[in-house]
Order: structure tokens, then C-alpha cells, then sequence
């Protein structure tokens, strides 16, 4: 047993180190499974994008507990994708990620609420019940609440807050007057569901002056310093916004090529066509470099969190430009 | 390096300090060393190693820095357990395991049915029960409600099973015995088949006493209020809280420990006269 | 054979009771959607929309019938057995984790028993911790693990596998150490009169007597480790297997996606016991031991 696991290893160590030598390797962590939210980077795997630049990509795709820090972490990718309130609270506990790329100019997250739960503007939140996401994604819905002076604890005047799986159902089933969702995904599957768009009303992140980055690409500061590896994130980045542009060129053939990296298969056409429509939209503003005005509202949105705020103090060389200055000219 | 050598040296000598002590001693107080040394000694090679190899704190965190964290929440872990635990677990145990015990009864009296429900629930109880998580807290929703039901039906099979064989574990002479007493069924039942039962329903007490506690934590991943330590587990670790995470870990050893434990003591209690708890101090 | 009639009784009753369930759980969602359309439902319409429903609470069962034959059979059919969307393909998945994760199971946990029954000092120090082993919540360490084994360069089939040798080694310890002590007093003196070595009192006493009891825990950790790999696969997610076709169907609220991975599990594990069942049979009657 134990010869053959070691054989095993041996095998695909060798095998990948075969690999490297022609082409360099890079692995890319995704925040969430398969879909077309991660389009570009699919797009640049399936054209020869990275190929061109002499990378062999690798992509995992991420899940709901699959957390991007720990794996860049434990060495896990080279890579990863995550949202900037959680790259940066992550900060906070020690690990050093650098955002070297922003391909999301917009943020695609919302509260959707239920006309019939009686909401129609913030004010009503109080007394209410709220989905959230968990696992590093409650962040922006925390600074949004104390901007709103709402409390999170379930205390009187409050609103109570639910831990919402991956899906919809408190909404549809009436357990919660509104649920978190992103507009190229789980608005969608309200609507699939049956419910109109009539019966619902959305309130933007984005319009709230919450908004915060989504799917940036961070790698680890002291990866950085190796000036091989920059010169390997370069050519990365230059290519992953290449399969972005072309993504949101050709939304319906990008959404087909993500389907057919799909593991599980349990994607639909209809739904991905549809999502890459929503999320060429986020992207369209973007061409990979990150706009210090934008990090400068996420942090302050962040820090503005009244007696618990998300960080504690201004991150410091939590982005750099080096990446992007020399992918993008 | 010298924290590896200084662990290897210590691991070498309470391993051999155990072999002493259980081969020279056969008291209760051993009984007891014996498996806190061992104990002691994972966490010490664990923290040793962690140290000595630098081990990133967001993979594996030190022991030290878990009963840090877990001094400095337990407010937060109280409110957790008594979620998780007494309301979920516990709960749907008792629900669980009464409703199987009462079928079991029920089903006892006719032969035809026990002879078509004992391969299904057999069949049942082997399925990846786990999987109906998401499906029950979608119809139950989010609350510790919804933990209690995947409780129920993670324990129900087994305990059905094991009762309904163990219903049957009295031999043909007692029972023609019971018969010649001119014995009622409920007087049968009460004096000679439940008795017998025994061991096998603790059997299934025991097996379900670790599916529950398991059972209510995977609920907690498909949607919970803001408590809990499912809740708490996936939310840590997406903020890199490893600390917190095992400190969570930590409550749910020794609270399914305990509970293990309190359910073999009561078993002990009431099978003394079986052939396994003879022979035993 | 005289059991079919009361197994085939039960089998319809639960059938019969899935049907009921699945119009009195279904119900609201139409009466709901017949309100927004303004019509009004009689009770034999609004019990056709129950059991045809797109995304129901409860799909009926020729609803997950359907399903499981549309990604099986008719994948057969088209020659795509082991096209991803194929559960032929998932099922295989974890089958391959199942099987890897139960075999390292099975001799870690033989290996543990063998140790606990011929060493005074393991048996007082690592039982009460297999004990306690098991009351960790597997889950919540799963996605742990694979980031763990991952930063040491282990990845794909065999963290899944380490997650179904931790649940399935611990019914083959409990059960081992038990067959192994099955020989009594009078059999274990026998074997002394005949000045045999302890290995050969392991060869020719312990190891024969503990077959029974091997056998009924290996069905057991065979379950527990087709467990342990649809667990593995939850948090992983989007990477194939039974386990994953679970998760992504409670994420887009296929409700009969879920349930036809659920009961092609569960197809897999009465196969896998049935399989070990069979062994079992055979073994024991060529030991004479068969009951």
C-alpha cells in the first residue's frame, strides 16, 4: 500500500516536473464552483491564452468551504480570487495577500427582498429577518447594518440575522424577508422560482455606497519579492484579461466553454449565459488594474464599523500596481 | 530542530513510561494514567510540531493558542453548545430514539412485519443519511428544529434495528418458560424480552449517541440562525480563526465523549448480568 | 424467500406514504402559484401539480426515477456513460474513494486491533482515544484536511480517501478487538497444552475465530466510508462525485437532482454491503462456520 502511494507521488511529481520545464505552472484558486463568474480565466485556459505565455494554468474550483486564504496558505495555488473585505481581514490575522489584480470593477452583491415581507426601503430592516453568507462574506452586509445603525445581535430594534446556505429557499419559503444575492446568480434563481420581479425589490450594494471589491487576485507578499514569480503573475494577468475582453465579447461562447470545464454537470446553459450577460456588466468598467479611489471606499467602508469593525487599522501594501503596470502597457 | 529532538525524546519516554506502568500494574488509578499520558503526549508532539516546523497558524494551529482561544470565548462556546447540543442533539436523540423504541414495541407483536421491516431498516441505516441534511432544513427550517429532525432520522434506523433484534435475543425455552407461567405479553415483555434487549438497545444507544451530535453540526452547514457550532466552525475558518475553529472542535470531543461515556455507564448499570460487563472492575 | 411479501409491504407502504408526503408538502407552492395566476385548483389538478412540479419540496418518485434513468440509462443509450453529466460517472467518482478510503481503513483498524489485543499498554492508552476520535465532527475538519494535505502535495482522490479511512477504521477496531478475544479460556489452554507460540495462537485461534465479527463490521465501515467520501465531497465541491451532485443541487434548488444522487447512493451502499455479504457467506461456509 505504502509502495504504491509513494510510487504514486514519485509518478505525479515527476510528471509535473516534466511539465514545468517547457511551461511554467500556475495554479489558480477559485472563490466559488465552476460558473461564469470565473469565464475570463476559463476563456484564457481554453483559447491557448496562457498558453501563449508560456503558463500551464491550473484551476480549482472552490466551494462553500473551500476558504481561498487558507489553500494560498498551505501552498495549495499560487493564485487565488477572493473579495477584498475578506483578503483584507485576513490581513488582519497575520496572512500577507496582495492584491496584484482587479478584473471586478462593480460589486454584484444585494439584499433581495420580499414586497409582502413589507419592506420597500433600508428603513423598514428593523425587526426583520436578513440571509446572510457566512465565511468571510458577511463582511459588506456588517458595515452596511452599522452604517444603518441596525444591530446584528438579534437585540430589540435590530434585525435578525440568518445564515442562508447556498441557495434561496428562506426567501421563497418565507422564513426570511430578504436574502443576500449576487446579481448574475441567486437573484436569478428567485426568478426561476417563480417569484416576479414585481413581488421583489433589490437594494444595490453598489447604490447603498457600500459597495465593496469582489474577485480580486491576490497572491502572497513574499511570493512578490521573487522577481521569477512576478514576471510569471505578469504574464498571468495579462493573459486571465485577455480571456475577460473576449469573455465579454462573446458572452454566449464563453458561457459554453465554462460548461464544459463544469465537473459536476449540473450547470445549465440557460443559467450561465445568463450569468456571463450579468457579469460582463461588473467587469466592463475594468481592465485588470485596480483603481485606488475604489480600494480607498472599500477600506473605509470596512473601518467605518462603529464599535466592531471589520478591520482595526489602514492596511498597508495590501494592493500593489507593479503587476498590472507591467501586464497592461 | 532542537524542539523536534526535544519532542521525539519526550514521545519515546512516555511511551515507554506507559508500557511500564500497564505491564506492571493492573489498578483503577492505571487504568486512568495510562490514556491521559497518551493524551498528553499527542498534544505535546502536536504543539512540539507546530513549533518546531513553523506550521502557519491559518493551517494548524497550536494547542496553546486553542486553549487561548478557547479561555478567552467561552461565553460564545456556552451559547453554541446549548444550540447545537442540548437543542439540536439532544432533542432529536430523545425524539429519535423514543419513536424507534416505541415501533420496535409495536412492530414486536407481528412477525410479518418485523420480517419486512428489519431489511429495510437495515438498508436505511446504512444509507448516506447525511445527505438529507439540506432537504430537512429546507422543511424545517432554520432553526435548532430543523437540527433535531436530521438527528431523528440519523438515529432512528439504528436504534430500530437494534432493538427490534434485540426484542428477539430471549430463547425459545425462556419464553415457553414465560408461557408456563401463563404469563401475559405485556408481563413477557416487561420481565423477560426487554431485559434481554438490553445490550442490544445500548448498542444502538451508544452508536446513535455519536451520529447525533455529528448529525446536528452538518445541519448547521446547510443555514442556521447566528449561533451554533456548525455555524461557528464554517464561519471561523472562512475568517482564518483556526484557533476558534478547534476550540469549537475541542467542545464537541468532550461533549460526545461525555455523552458516550454517561450512556456506557448507564448501560453498565442496567447489563450487569451480561457475559461483556462481567469480568470488568 | 418467505420474506419478500413483508419486505415488498413495507417497500409500497413507504411508497404510498412518499406520495401522500409529497402533495401535502408540495401543496402550498401551487395553491401559491395558482393565486398569482388567478385560478382556481380542484383538488385532483392541484395533486397532478404536486407530483410534476419543477422544483419541488418533495419530488414524487417517478419524478427521481426519471431523473436517475435520464442520467444513466438513456446515457448508456447515447454512448456517454461517463460524460459529467452522467451519475454513472459520479458514482464512479466516489466509488473510487469509497473503495481506496475502506481498504486503508480496514487495515489501520485491523492493524489497531491486533496492536490493542496483544499489548497491554495500547489496549489501556488508544482505545478510549479511538473513542473519542469519533466524536469529532468530521465535517467541520473535511475541508481542513484537504487544505492540509494539499500544502504537502497531496491532493485529488486521496484526502477524500482520509476522510473515509477516519470514519470507516473505527467499526473494524471495535469489531476486531471484539473477534479477536472471541476464543475462550478452554481454546486459548488448548493452544498452550500444545506450546504454541503467541503467532500461532494468532494464526490458528484468534484470527479464524474473529471472522464473524470482521465480516459484520466490515459491512458496517463499508457504509461509513461511502459516507466519508459523499462528506469529503461536499465542502470540495464542483469537483465531481455523488457528494458534489448534492451540493450543487441544494445550491440551485434541483431538489431532484439531490435526490436522485441520494438514493444512487444509496444504491451504491446496498451493493457494497450486498458485495461484502456475499464474501462473507462464501468464507464462513468454507470455514464451517456458516450459521
Amino acid at each position: 500500500m505504502n509502495k504504491l502511494l509513494t510510487a504514486a507521488v514519485a509518478a505525479s511529481m515527476a510528471l509535473g516536473a516534466s511539465w514545468a520545464q517547457a511551461q511554467e505552472a500556475v495554479t489558480l484558486q477559485l472563490k466559488w464552483v465552476t460558473q461564469a463568474q470565473f469565464a475570463g480565466y476559463y476563456v484564457a485556459l481554453e483559447n491557448g491564452f496562457y498558453k501563449d505565455e508560456g503558463l500551464d494554468v491550473t484551476i480549482k474550483p472552490g466551494g462553500p468551504d473551500v476558504a481561498p486564504a487558507q489553500v494560498i496558505a498551505g501552498g495549495g495555488a499560487d493564485v487565488v480570487l477572493d473579495w477584498m473585505p475578506s483578503a483584507l481581514a485576513s490581513r488582519e490575522k497575520g496572512l500577507d495577500l496582495v492584491n496584484i489584480a482587479q478584473p471586478f470593477k462593480s460589486s454584484g452583491m444585494m439584499l433581495t427582498c420580499r414586497k409582502d415581507a413589507g419592506i420597500s426601503t433600508p428603513a423598514d430592516f428593523a425587526g426583520k429577518t436578513l440571509g446572510v453568507w457566512f465565511f468571510g462574506n458577511e463582511y459588506p452586509f456588517l458595515s452596511w447594518m452599522s452604517k444603518l445603525g441596525l444591530k446584528t445581535d438579534g437585540s430589540d430594534g435590530g434585525v435578525t440575522v440568518l445564515k442562508q446556505g447556498f441557495n434561496v429557499d428562506p426567501i421563497l419559503q418565507g422564513q426570511a424577508a430578504c436574502v443576500s444575492t449576487m446579481t448574475y446568480n441567486e437573484y436569478w434563481q428567485i426568478i426561476d422560482a417563480g417569484l416576479t420581479p414585481d413581488d421583489l425589490v433589490v437594494f444595490k450594494y453598489e447604490d447603498q455606497g457600500v459597495a465593496t471589491l469582489e474577485d480580486g487576485m491576490y497572491v502572497l507578499g513574499e511570493n512578490l519579492k521573487d522577481p521569477a514569480f512576478e514576471d510569471r503573475m505578469v504574464r498571468f494577468v495579462r493573459a486571465s484579461m485577455k480571456g475577460w475582453k473576449w469573455a465579454e465579447e462573446n458572452p454566449d461562447a464563453a458561457a459554453m466553454i465554462v460548461l464544459d470545464y463544469d465537473e459536476t454537470g449540473a450547470q445549465t446553459e440557460k443559467h450561465q449565459k445568463r450569468m456571463m450577460g450579468e457579469i460582463a456588466k461588473l467587469t466592463a468598467g475594468s481592465n485588470g488594474a485596480l483603481d485606488p479611489a475604489d480600494y480607498q471606499r472599500t477600506v473605509d467602508s470596512l473601518m467605518s464599523g462603529g464599535s466592531d469593525p471589520v478591520i482595526t487599522k489602514q492596511p498597508e501594501g495590501a494592493w500593489t500596481s507593479v503587476i498590472t503596470d507591467k501586464a497592461l502597457n | 530542530m532542537s524542539v523536534l529532538a526535544a519532542v521525539l525524546v519526550y514521545w519515546i519516554a512516555s511511551l515507554a513510561l506507559n508500557v511500564w506502568l500497564a505491564n506492571r500494574y493492573n489498578t483503577r488509578l492505571v487504568r486512568l494514567v495510562v490514556p491521559a499520558i497518551f493524551g498528553i503526549t499527542i498534544l505535546v508532539v502536536w504543539e512540539g510540531v507546530v513549533r518546531g516546523l513553523e506550521i502557519n497558524p491559518v493551517l494548524l494551529p497550536a494547542p496553546t493558542a486553542i486553549g487561548v482561544a478557547f479561555a478567552g470565548a467561552l461565553d460564545t462556546l456556552w451559547v453554541d453548545f446549548v444550540q447545537t447540543f442540548v437543542k439540536g442533539a439532544l432533542s432529536g436523540y430523545i425524539i429519535g430514539c423514543g419513536a424507534a423504541f416505541l415501533v420496535a414495541v409495536a412492530v414486536d407483536r407481528s412477525p410479518f412485519l418485523q420480517r419486512g421491516l428489519l431489511p429495510v431498516g437495515n438498508f436505511v441505516a446504512a444509507l448516506p443519511i447525511i445527505g438529507m441534511a439540506p432537504i430537512l432544513v429546507m422543511w424545517f427550517g432554520f432553526d435548532w428544529q430543523s437540527k433535531s429532525a436530521v438527528v431523528v432520522v440519523m438515529v432512528f434506523f439504528p436504534m430500530l434495528v437494534n432493538t427490534v433484534q434485540g426484542l428477539q435475543a430471549s430463547d425459545h425455552m425462556q419464553r415457553d418458560l414465560m408461557r408456563t407461567y401463563a404469563a401475559s405479553y405485556p408481563q413477557a415483555l416487561m420481565k423477560l424480552r426487554l431485559p434481554a434487549a438490553m445490550p442490544f438497545i445500548f448498542n444502538g444507544l451508544k452508536i446513535a449517541s455519536t451520529l447525533a451530535l455529528i448529525g446536528a453540526i452538518v445541519a448547521e452547514f446547510f443555514g442556521s440562525p447566528i449561533k451554533g457550532m456548525g455555524f461557528r466552525i464554517s464561519t471561523e475558518v472562512g475568517r482564518l480563526a483556526l484557533d476558534m475553529v478547534w476550540a469549537e472542535i475541542a467542545v464537541a470531543a468532550l461533549a460526545g465523549s461525555a455523552f458516550y461515556g454517561s450512556v456506557a455507564m448507564i448501560e453498565k448499570a442496567v447489563t450487569f448480568w451480561h457475559p461483556s460487563q462481567r469480568g470488568q472492575s | 424467500m418467505r420474506s419478500i411479501l413483508p419486505i415488498l409491504t413495507v417497500v409500497l407502504a413507504i411508497f404510498v406514504l412518499w406520495y401522500g408526503m409529497a402533495v401535502k408538502l408540495n401543496a402550498p407552492w401551487a395553491y401559491d402559484k395558482a393565486k398569482r395566476a388567478d385560478v382556481t385548483l380542484s383538488f385532483s389538478e392541484m395533486v397532478a401539480d404536486t407530483w410534476s412540479q419543477n422544483k419541488p419540496r418533495l419530488p414524487a418518485p417517478h419524478q427521481v426515477t426519471r431523473e436517475i434513468w435520464k442520467t444513466t440509462g438513456a446515457m448508456i443509450a447515447k454512448g456517454k456513460a461517463f460524460s459529467k453529466r452522467s451519475l454513472i460517472y459520479h458514482g464512479w467518482v466516489t466509488l473510487s474513494a469509497t473503495s481506496l478510503g475502506f481498504v486503508m481503513g480496514t487495515m489501520l483498524g485491523i492493524f489497531l486491533a491486533i496492536g490493542i489485543v496483544h499489548n497491554r499498554a495500547m489496549d489501556m492508552s488508544v482505545m478510549p482515544w479511538v473513542i473519542a476520535s469519533q466524536t469529532i465532527p468530521i465535517l467541520a475538519i473535511a475541508p481542513m484536511v484537504i487544505v492540509v494535505l494539499n500544502a504537502i502535495g497531496i491532493s485529488g482522490l486521496i484526502p477524500k480517501a482520509v476522510i473515509s479511512m477516519y470514519l470507516s477504521f473505527f467499526p473494524v477496531v471495535v469489531g476486531m478487538v471484539k473477534g479477536l478475544r472471541a476464543p475462550d479460556h478452554m481454546q486459548l489452554d488448548q493452544m498452550a497444552t500444545w506450546h504454541a507460540s503467541r503467532v500461532q495462537v494468532f494464526w490458528k485461534l484468534r484470527l479464524p475465530s474473529s471472522m464473524p465479527y470482521l465480516f459484520t463490521s466490515l459491512k458496517i465501515a463499508m457504509a461509513a466510508s461511502l459516507i466519508g467520501a459523499i462528506v469529503g465531497e461536499l465542502p470540495t465541491g464542483a469537483q465531481g462525485g455523488l457528494g458534489a451532485r448534492m451540493l450543487t443541487g441544494s445550491y440551485y434548488g434541483q431538489t431532484i437532482q439531490i435526490w436522485s444522487a441520494l438514493i444512487s447512493a444509496a444504491v451504491l451502499a446496498a451493493v457494497l454491503v450486498g458485495i461484502i455479504g456475499i464474501i462473507q457467506n462464501i468464507t464462513l461456509k468454507r470455514m464451517g462456520m456458516a450459521r
